[in-house]
């Protein structure tokens, strides 16, 4: 179990750096398709910050942002994303994650419906890869048992 | 007989009397302890409310403040400035903003940014200015056949009292070559240096006296409290 660090300069240089890095996160998954990065990257990073907060400030306040509920929650929904994207285009009578079928419902060229359709499965799998991250970290440090069940125990 | 009967009467009227003051005074006492009570809630009603009104305003402001950052931050990075992009940096700067706000600016009044990043950025050069002498030293120390060194670990408590004071003053020490900061206990620091001269240079409180400049910080009057105040009273008139 992990419990708040107790090393200030750790916990300040942290706390002014996690809002950055995950707008640096986000920024990766929203340029995938320009440049180097995408869904999986950005995913990274951004459950990255998370552990890095788990770390530095330890289970209560993490809790309290984001909880192991909201994690399962978020990683269902990446998956939702993405696969409803793959078949929105099955059903546009196109083939599996075909986007440029999109371009009926999104009333723009199929170029554009293409780029667009990339940019909602990334957001999707960059979800999906933040929250499953941070719950692998989460259950991991935490060997399954939430300070919650330790008081009931007690 | 009649001796008797008179001692009787005297002390059933004694028990009568200190009867009577007993539930006198309970009743003063009751009295008492209600008005102080009223007192008290109503002490706290105004304590609620100031603190209300402060942290409801620095809060907005923290908000506002970490989203423009970083918007700033998610132009610089992107470079596209069409609708789509900007309006996607938009959102996502709100939403970092919404989760983070209380992490960039916890400890620290909005109010006096401006001040601080100006004096902040006031402080560099002399920075700077005693990185380049250190640097000369530490190549002195090392290049000097003799090699004068006398590493020693030293304390001294600070008078600084935010985190982020501490963070950069211990940062600043490290930054300077031949002393480095090992850690802090509670307000306390643990620094290692290199030599004498390094030591007495830390000693002397310069780096930590303009540091607590920047910051605003040891014996400094905050305008901002002043400001805060007056309006607040304002509104209870």
């Amino acid at each position: 179990m992990i419990i708040r660090g107790e090393d200030i300069i750790i916990r300040t240089i942290a706390r002014v750096l996690v809002p950055f890095i995950q707008l640096y996160a986000l920024y990766v998954i929203m340029h995938g398709h320009y440049s180097p990065g995408g869904g999986f990257q950005g995913g990274v990073i951004l459950g990255a910050s998370m552990v890095l907060l788990f770390i530095t400030h330890g289970y209560a306040e993490v809790n309290r942002k984001f909880s192991e509920n909201i994690a399962v929650l978020f990683s269902s929904i990446g998956v939702l994303i993405y696969s409803g994207i793959g078949f929105l285009c099955l059903i546009l009578l196109g083939n599996f994650l075909d986007y440029s079928v999109l371009y009926k419902l999104l009333n723009v060229d199929p170029a554009h419906a293409r780029s667009l359709g990339i940019l909602g499965v990334e957001l999707g799998v960059g979800f999906a890869v933040m929250a499953v991250m941070f719950s692998i970290f989460f259950d991991i440090s935490t060997g399954g048992v939430l300070p919650e069940d330790e008081e009931e125990r007690d | 007989m009649e001796v008797t009967l008179l001692v009787q009467a005297a002390d059933d009227a004694f028990r009568i009397l200190e009867k009577a003051r007993g539930q006198a005074v309970e009743l003063l006492n009751t009295a008492t302890k209600l008005t102080s009570d009223t007192r008290w809630m109503e002490e706290k009603k105004i304590q609620a409310v100031l603190m209300g009104a402060q942290k409801k305003k620095s809060g907005l402001q923290n908000f506002a403040v970490t989203f423009l950052l970083l918007f700033a931050f998610w132009a610089l990075l992107s470079g596209k400035f069409d609708t789509f992009h900007l309006s996607l940096g938009v959102i996502c700067s709100f939403v970092v903003a919404l989760i983070g706000h209380d992490l960039l600016f916890a400890n620290v009044r909005v109010g006096d940014m401006r001040v601080i990043v100006q004096r902040f950025f006031a402080y560099l050069p002399w920075h700077i200015y005693q990185i380049v002498i250190a640097n000369f030293h530490v190549a002195y120390l090392a290049l000097s056949p003799k090699m004068p060194i006398s590493p020693k670990i030293m304390r001294f408590k600070t008078k600084l009292e935010s985190d982020i004071s501490w963070v950069t003053l211990a940062n600043s020490i490290t930054l300077t070559p031949g002393t480095i900061t090992i850690d802090i206990e509670e307000g306390e620091f643990v620094v290692h240096a290199l030599s004498e001269k390094l030591a007495d240079d830390l000693n002397t409180g310069e780096m930590e006296d303009r540091i607590a400049h920047v910051f605003m910080e040891a014996d400094h009057i905050y305008i901002q409290d002043v400001l805060d105040v007056a309006r607040i009273f304002a509104e209870f008139r």
